[in-house]
């Protein structure tokens, strides 16, 4: 039988478009779990060094209770800020008096070797104790020193921390 | 006849090196070379792509009507840059993370559609395999020569999956090559040597 090109062309695009589709939600349903799983341990392996005394934690849509013999002593979150890469996503833990108790970068999109400086502890570290009042680059009148030459990097980074900090002074009652 | 093959191998590396002859795609080059270990992980999700795509296009060439030739070899690129992309978020978070918006843009990447629309849709199955094994391996060392020079200035040292390569001989890096500015410098004055010197024309 012979096709017209038309035809042809049509069944050639549907049946690529169908296949691909297909095999695309094949790849999809795989992956899935494991992507999910690996962030998941991440994550975990971050509560349980921010919160060392911690022995159980709560999951609740990015949320997270860590308890002590079944009473809190510290919640966490995930938090988003928007740097000079994209997206970034940071882990803000605080104790019960709202004073962060750690910070870490789950994932980041900054320059290599300059804004990804923001992962370092040097500046992570200034975070802690910190309320957040203070949660502020100096030059704003905060505590918080910037990674030099990364100004928009951290401040993406601070803000995040803010707000994640104000989320959970909501969880902790004011 | 094998000779006939071999040059087709031969030919991606030196003679019409993607990054450094064609000049082609330069985007991605320019944005992930900041680390030899994105250079390596760019390297194996773009060898994929062309490699997987190009066989494929290359198989069904006879089958394609060549009024819906483009969109059919996109659909196919863009799909075998889908998996790549899950495999990678699966398996190698990190590398998935620094090559963020890169790696979706693999589809449009001017060399391997080229490859497809020059190469592939023309060219025999094997003659097709060596050609884009060719460019994988011209596009990896181009990327990863480009990649050594600005994280080895731009940082001081050149550290690889952990381990570091090279001892740390610059206290204080130069930034700016870790920048943007810092792949168009090392780009410029590497394709200056290389034609200079004539290894490539």
């Amino acid at each position: 039988m012979k096709l017209g090109v038309h035809t042809k062309s049509v069944i050639v695009l549907t049946v690529t478009c169908a296949f691909w589709a297909a095999a695309l939600a094949v790849v999809y349903n795989v992956t899935k779990p494991i992507i999910e799983s690996t962030e998941k341990v991440e994550i975990d392996a971050t509560l349980r060094r921010i919160f060392p005394d911690a022995d159980n934690f709560i999951e609740e849509h990015e949320h997270y209770t860590s308890l002590k013999e079944g009473v809190p002593i510290g919640y966490a979150t995930i938090s988003r800020g928007y740097g000079y890469g994209g997206e970034m996503k940071l882990l803000v833990g605080i104790g019960l008096d709202n004073r962060v108790v750690g910070v870490s970068v789950i994932s980041n999109s900054e320059t290599a070797g300059v804004g990804s400086r923001i992962t370092e502890n040097t500046f992570l570290g200034q975070f802690i104790g910190q309320t957040a009042d203070n949660l502020k680059l100096r030059k704003d009148g905060g505590q918080i020193d910037a990674v030099t030459g990364a100004t928009i990097s951290s401040t993406a980074a601070v803000e995040a921390v803010y707000n994640g900090v104000k989320l959970l002074e909501n969880m902790t009652g004011g | 006849m094998s000779r006939v093959k071999l040059k087709e191998l031969t030919k991606g590396i030196l003679r019409q090196n993607p990054v450094f002859v064609l000049v082609l795609g330069l985007c991605p080059v320019l944005a992930i070379t900041t680390r030899v270990e994105n250079a390596i992980g760019m390297t194996a999700a773009f060898t994929f792509v062309i490699l997987g795509s190009n066989l494929l296009i290359s198989t069904l060439k006879k089958f394609i009507p060549h009024q819906v030739r483009i969109p059919t070899y996109i659909v196919i690129i863009a799909s075998f840059v889908t998996i790549i992309e899950f495999i990678l978020h699966a398996f190698a978070v990190n590398i998935y993370t620094q090559l963020g918006v890169f790696l979706p843009l693999i589809t449009v990447n001017c060399i391997v559609l080229g490859r497809a629309e020059a190469f592939a849709s023309k060219h025999p199955v094997r003659d097709s395999i060596m050609d884009t094994a060719g460019m994988s391996v011209g596009f990896g060392l181009a990327v990863i020569t480009i990649s050594a020079i600005r994280e080895f200035f731009g940082t001081g040292k050149i550290v690889l999956f952990g381990y570091q390569l090279t001892p740390t001989v610059l206290s204080s890096p130069v930034g700016g090559m870790v920048l943007p500015m810092g792949a168009f410098l090392t780009i410029g004055v590497l394709l200056a040597i290389f034609r200079k010197t004539g290894v490539l024309k």
